[in-house]
């Protein structure tokens, strides 16, 4: 059986993600980065979430910043704790003394083609453990990636927020020759959490919907201000339910190239998509497809798979 | 009818453009660039597309390579660049002036009622505007085939028009004059396909039983190269909004050409997400483009080749 580590920033999203992997896969781990915000809050959070949901997973902490780029800063949806909006408990134990590059390394050595990563941050971790030990891409199952667009951005023009953060390691994970999929904007935005979902939770009563249903309204009303949108985009679980729901959401295999230039594209995911593609030994051609690229979705279905699984968390 | 002068590269769409344009408006000249094929090419097949429909316009020839870098032909259009059309060698020369002085003269001649319509590389354009500075306040809008809002052609994300030049193209775009543009997200929307060669055969007569078989030609390529026997209507696209406003949607977009990155370049980089600026965000750019989103593709198809079709009749 596959098992799991959720590199991630958490995050309002993030922690959907976290609740929702947790409840169907074989989730060993999480590693944390700075992103969303810094990596103590990452840390902490991620702590927080599993000490609200009893799931007692190592948290690992990793990098602290991008490997070039200079911290961005995301409290502009997430708040100044990276998380804000809830009651969150304390964190009832203490991260890993260990780091998240060696944990990643390590958790693959020890069982070779049964781990997947599931990475929803920034992808300095991932780079780094793959530059760190070159058989790591070889020991790796599978990386699930929540970031990037075939369409526009968030943070700029055409780059999303997680890849924009450090885009060179998204270029070392993108031709590491892993297995890889992207779960990029032009889909989770087609997962909309809308004031109904909060309202299910709610009505659910127990402890952790409701202070999901909280963190969620913060987002809520965090995105509608930022993007005008009755809906808040469902980012990082959406890396996620593929692995547990095959079939909500629709891949198809391109070449995908991170830009790295210092212009305006920086950090863009550009995906070859077009539907006359050429040979590749002509003028103009593709380069071979490099990921499993995101490009369909049943975004209701996936907010309410979401929705039940973190209802589930309060029954007995 | 709006005076208009095409800058273009028959081309087979080209060919098409340059038969519609000139059914609506009042056609004063066509000048050529390298594209389709190498500019010798471009300006022939110009003066055989004149000859063809009875046009009697000058025919300018203009640049054969871009401002930087050079020009490697593709076959797309076949050898000759109009290759499935068999027209005689024209009769006719082109006029003992550079594209580049026709299109200034053109605008000077007509201010602020000229439209320049450029669907071919930018390059004839963009040395216009550098040598008269005036040109851009003279024309009344540019329009352009060129470009895309999503997936490109030529590169994943540039298309061949402006691939072929980038800097031209960023000097176009760059310019004071009113721009409209016609890219790939927009032309996807018209396809053309067998039943479109079919109603040309039908209505009879030499201009539409020609482009017929210039249509046959390319869907037949299209087919073998992609799989498909249909292809978007690129260069009539960007005259339509002026004739059939009804079909149309745009919306205005500040649009900049990249030309540093190795696989991006030559991308028309416009910022199209909704959001609500941060204040540690600067203001966005004024827009500079126009920039058809929707077209109503099946209408805009039948009215350019119900136009053509009307050649049949005299």
């Amino acid at each position: 059986m596959t098992r799991y580590i959720i590199d991630c920033d958490p995050g309002h999203d993030d922690a959907m993600a976290i609740l929702y992997a947790a409840a169907h896969l074989d989730v060993v781990g999480l590693t944390t980065v700075a992103g969303n915000s810094s990596l103590e809050n990452s840390t902490r959070n991620a702590l927080a979430i599993c000490t609200l949901a009893d799931l007692k997973l190592p948290v690992v902490p990793g990098l602290d910043r991008a490997l070039i780029e200079p911290p961005l800063d995301g409290a502009y949806v997430h708040g100044a704790t990276g998380i804000d909006g809830a009651d969150l408990p304390a964190p009832g134990y203490d991260p890993l003394n260990r780091h998240a590059v060696d944990f990643i390394i390590e958790t693959a050595k020890a069982a070779p083609g049964e781990l997947s990563l599931i990475a929803i941050g920034p992808l300095s971790n991932v780079a780094l453990a793959l530059r760190l030990e070159p058989r790591l891409a070889g020991w790796l199952k599978s990386i699930a990636i929540m970031g990037g667009s075939t369409t526009s951005g968030n943070r700029t023009p055409y780059a999303e927020f997680n890849i924009v953060c450090d885009p060179e390691a998204a270029a070392i994970v993108f031709d590491a020759g892993v297995p890889l999929s992207m779960v990029g904007l032009n889909v989770t935005r087609q997962a909309g959490i809308a004031e109904r979902h909060i309202a299910r939770l709610r009505q659910g009563g127990g402890r952790v919907s409701s202070v999901m249903a909280d963190l969620l309204a913060f987002y809520l009303a965090k995105m509608q201000e930022r993007y005008g949108t009755p809906t808040a985009a469902m980012h990082d679980p959406c890396a996620v339910i593929p692995l547990a729901r095959p079939g909500l959401i629709t891949f198809q295999a391109l070449p995908v190239h991170i830009e790295l230039g210092e212009g305006p594209l920086r950090g863009m995911t550009a995906c070859d998509s077009r539907p006359m593609r050429r040979d590749h030994d002509q003028p103009g051609a593709s380069r071979p497809a490099n990921c499993d690229v995101a490009v369909a979705v049943d975004g209701d279905a996936c907010v309410d798979a979401v929705i039940d699984t973190i209802l589930g968390y309060d029954r007995p | 009818m709006i005076p208009l002068l095409i800058d273009c590269d028959p081309g087979h769409d080209d060919s098409m453009a340059i038969l519609y344009a000139a059914k609506h408006f009042e056609l004063r000249g066509l000048t050529t660039v390298f594209g389709n094929s190498i500019v010798e090419n471009t300006t022939r097949n110009a003066l055989k597309i004149c000859e063809l429909a009875g046009l009697d316009i000058p025919v300018a020839g203009g640049m054969g390579a871009p401002l930087v870098g050079s020009f490697a032909p593709s076959m797309i259009h076949g050898a000759s660049g109009l290759d499935g059309a068999d027209l005689p060698e024209p009769r006719r020369r082109p006029v003992d002036m550079h594209a580049v002085t026709m299109i200034i003269e053109q605008a000077k001649k007509a201010q602020g009622e000229l439209v320049l319509a450029a669907i071919g590389p930018l390059t004839n354009v963009a040395v216009a505007l550098r040598t008269e500075p005036r040109l851009a306040r003279w024309l009344k809008c540019i329009t352009i085939m060129g470009g895309s809002l999503d997936i490109g052609n030529a590169a994943p994300y540039a298309e061949a028009n402006i691939l072929k030049d980038p800097e031209a193209a960023a000097a176009v775009f760059s310019c004071d004059a009113e721009i409209y543009l016609a890219g790939l997200n927009f032309t996807r929307q018209a396809i053309l396909d067998r039943s479109h060669a079919e109603m040309l055969r039908q209505a009879g007569g030499a201009v539409p039983e020609t482009v017929a078989g210039m249509l046959d030609f390319y869907l037949t390529r299209n087919e073998a190269r992609y799989g498909k026997p249909i292809s978007p209507m690129h260069d009539p696209s960007a005259f339509v909004p002026f004739v059939r406003p009804d079909l149309v949607e745009h919306k205005p977009f500040h649009i900049q050409v990249e030309l540093a990155s190795p696989l991006l370049r030559g991308m028309t980089v416009a910022d199209q997400r909704n959001v609500t600026r941060r204040p540690d965000e600067p203001e966005p750019p004024r827009a500079n483009v126009m920039a058809g989103i929707r077209m109503d593709g099946p209408a805009a198809t039948r009215h350019v080749i119900e136009t053509i079709g009307s050649y049949g009749r005299g």
